[in-house]
């Protein structure tokens, strides 16, 4: 009779045992679970790094092209606007020396406007 | 409700029970672990890449920033140099119209009919400024003759236009190099004017300035105010 109800405890311990195993081999899923997902996003941010950094390239060389477009453009704009002072001086500079001279010569004597003439 | 003890089947049959609830209830709870386990992963995952995503995105709209300020920079650099490449060029022309005009009035002096007029005025116009009863007139030596003329009329003039005697001397101190009119300096001693055709040639040159820039170069178009 006691050989029976041993039996019957250790069919059932067993039972205990295969189903803590069960569930131990859950929880280690769930650790592993917990690893993988470290490493996928590891992934996938390095995924997105690279693909930003593609696009903060083409940015760059963009932007490169532009300056030196404006650069030809400003020192095109100022050459010609240096050739226009070159013209004007060279049409106007007599008439100024001419006022300058004239102006040299031009005397105009007047009492100082405080004072009245002494009679 | 059976009070009897158990006959062999039935305790088989309660032992079966027992071991199938054992394992389905393992089973159950395994199943809840692992359904958890994948909501986690998930959570997490996301949690991480989305943290990262940000921290690059600033990064980048940063570095973005960076480049256009750089831009701009450059930009300002580019129109600086332009102007003052222009301010240059327009200074060197102001100065070769200089040097011409001072070449030029050295040939002032030669009209004798005229250099007499001028050294008048220019003696009165001294004299006026000086409002002293003796000033002293010093001129280039080739010019002693005509200053002496011019003199005596100026102290004519002056006691026209302001009721008042002066007593004036002439000597001859000038360098002959020099493209002419006179120096003045009050009896005294303590004044002195100097009204060569040098001296008003410089202060005409500093006074004319905006004239001058706007007879060359045109009107300036930044210019907002006047006087």
């Amino acid at each position: 009779m006691s050989s029976k109800q041993s039996q019957g405890i250790q069919t059932l311990l067993e039972a205990e045992k295969e189903a803590a195993k069960t569930v131990q081999q859950a929880r280690q899923y769930r650790v592993q679970k917990l690893k993988d997902a470290r490493a996928d996003a590891e992934k996938e941010i390095e995924e997105y790094r690279k693909a930003k950094d593609a696009e903060y390239k083409t940015f760059e060389s963009r932007h490169a092209d532009d300056t030196s477009d404006t650069q030809s453009a400003v020192d095109k704009e100022t050459d010609a606007k240096l050739a226009q002072i070159a013209e004007s001086y060279k049409n106007n500079k007599d008439a100024v020396v001419k006022k300058l001279l004239d102006r040299v010569v031009l005397v105009k004597p007047e009492l100082h406007r405080n004072l009245k003439k002494a009679s | 409700m059976a009070s009897r003890p158990l006959n062999d089947d039935e305790v088989v049959s309660e032992m079966n029970k027992m071991v199938a609830f054992i394992k389905q209830e393992a089973l159950e709870k395994a199943r809840e672990i692992r359904i958890k386990a994948d909501e986690e992963f998930a959570i997490e995952k996301a949690k991480l890449v989305k943290q990262e995503s940000t921290a690059i995105d600033a990064q980048f709209e940063k570095k973005k920033k960076g480049a256009e300020i750089a831009l701009k920079i450059k930009q300002s650099t580019q129109t600086n140099k332009s102007r003052l490449r222009l301010l240059q060029a327009r200074e060197q022309y102001l100065q070769d119209l200089f040097s011409t005009a001072r070449d030029q009035i050295s040939v002032l002096s030669k009209d004798e009919g005229r250099y007499l007029q001028l050294l008048e005025g220019v003696i009165v116009q001294g004299l006026l400024q000086l409002l002293e009863p003796s000033a002293t007139v010093y001129s280039r030596p080739k010019d002693l003759e005509l200053a002496k003329k011019a003199a005596a009329n100026a102290s004519k003039q002056y006691k026209e236009i302001s009721g008042k005697d002066v007593e004036v001397s002439v000597e001859a101190t000038l360098q002959d190099d020099s493209a002419g009119g006179v120096k003045l300096r009050s009896g005294t001693g303590r004044i002195t004017i100097d009204n060569t055709l040098d001296e008003r040639l410089r202060l005409l040159e500093d006074r004319m300035l905006p004239e001058i820039r706007h007879d060359i170069f045109g009107i300036n178009e930044n210019r907002k105010f006047y006087a």
